[in-house]
């Protein structure tokens, strides 16, 4: 990073934010269209003090910096987008912070598998969640306690069908071979 | 704050079914949402399963629209009995003014959809008969470029009339679809933008609650409630 005094750093904000649309929608045409909406809504000369970057997209989640001043602004300049290259689309604000960490780990959900979708339901004890994939006889589960995987670094909890043993998975009718 | 979301359409004006959007809305942090389909096209599609949605209120409510101000009040009488909430599709200079003379309505909505908005004599019938003026946010989402300057125009010369004469004023997206749905904090951000102070931004956010709480009571004649 380039030096600067640091009484003149500019401070940030960054808006963790969720994509509600009716197709996949690419990093780049987001962009493009959260930067067209920002120049007919401000103008060249307001975008600019708005200093808005767009951090990461997966596709689903992401984060956008802006400066600290204008977080009303952005969020704003967000709620005015209704479409992204032609398909229907909506961002919803999950809310701001002041550093990438905080923003991650507070608002951007760490699994791709939300808890409560409706996926096949694994209750073991201690040991309860969704299946998020199944490969031969291991089992990936997208655990309800979000802590069970700290520390490892890893998404889901590993299992296997034996682990499963008398408890069916595929209670529901639902079998893939196990 | 019981945040309301008072101008939805739902199927068949819409492209979502009444419980779509109570789930959607329920999720952006509403406490309640008002189904106002068009008084031509009839009942919401499937406003029973809305009522189902746990944790928000669904009202099913009506928007009137009349091509004169005769058949306006005609109407009006007719639907104000066994309905919570009633609004006028406004847009129209004489509709708007009709519509802010009329007692019965609730709601005077997008009336700036004609680039009219709604002057001066309209602005002081609404005050003297408790007509709430919407402020729909739905143009400036979809609107870019020119149309959407005159748009603005309009809204900003009728917000200075609302905050002269004290009008009730109301905050909604005239969302057709759940994508047309924005979260209260959004539409106060995007108000706050038009030049609504943010403390009458959350005003006009809960005033439908408050609204229909009075509706809701049984007035036997003006001023007089059975108890």
């Amino acid at each position: 990073m380039r030096s600067w005094l640091p009484v003149l750093r500019d401070r940030r904000r960054y808006i963790a934010f969720e994509l509600e649309a009716e197709g996949r929608v690419s990093r780049g045409e987001l962009v493009g269209e959260i930067r067209a909406a920002q120049s007919s809504l401000f103008g060249d000369l307001g975008a600019a003090k708005n200093r808005f970057r767009m951090i990461s997209f997966d596709g689903r989640f992401g984060l956008i910096r802006c400066s600290h001043k204008r977080t009303e602004e952005c969020r704003a300049l967000l709620a005015t987008v209704g479409s992204v290259a032609g398909t229907r689309a909506a961002i919803r604000v999950r809310g701001i912070s002041g550093s990438i960490k905080a923003a991650t780990e507070k608002y951007i959900p760490q699994s791709t598998l939300q808890p409560d979708e409706n996926k096949r339901r694994v209750d073991l004890g201690p040991v309860s969640g969704s299946v998020a994939r199944v490969i031969g006889r291991e089992i990936d589960l997208c655990p309800d306690d979000r802590k069970m995987t700290e520390g490892s670094g890893t998404r889901y909890v590993g299992l296997t069908s034996f682990d499963l043993c008398g408890e069916d998975i595929d209670a529901d009718g639902t079998s893939d071979g196990l | 704050m019981n945040f309301y979301e008072c101008n939805l359409h739902a199927l068949p004006d819409g492209s979502d079914s009444a419980s779509r959007l109570a789930l959607a809305a329920k999720r952006l942090g509403y406490s309640g949402i008002i189904i106002t389909n068009h008084s031509t096209t009839g009942r919401p599609f499937g406003f029973e399963a809305a009522r189902r949605v746990e944790g928000i209120e669904v009202v099913i409510g009506s928007e009137i629209v009349a091509k004169n101000p005769r058949t306006l009040h005609a109407k009006a009488a007719s639907l104000r009995e066994g309905s919570d909430f009633l609004a006028v599709h406004g847009g129209d200079e004489k509709i708007n003014r009709a519509a802010c003379e009329d007692p019965n309505v609730d709601l005077l909505a997008h009336p700036h959809d004609g680039r009219s908005g709604i002057g001066v004599a309209a602005a002081k019938a609404a005050r003297d008969n408790q007509v709430a003026i919407c402020l729909d946010l739905g143009p400036m989402i979809r609107l870019r470029g020119a149309a959407r300057v005159r748009w603005m125009e309009a809204v900003r010369r009728d917000l200075d009339l609302i905050g002269k004469f004290d009008l009730n004023l109301m905050i909604s997206t005239g969302a057709r679809s759940h994508l047309d749905l924005r979260s209260p904090r959004d539409l106060v951000a995007l108000a706050e933008l038009l030049g609504l102070e943010r403390r009458r931004a959350v005003e006009a956010l809960a005033l439908p609650k408050s609204i229909l709480d009075l509706n809701r009571r049984s007035w036997a004649s003006v001023g007089v409630e059975l108890v």
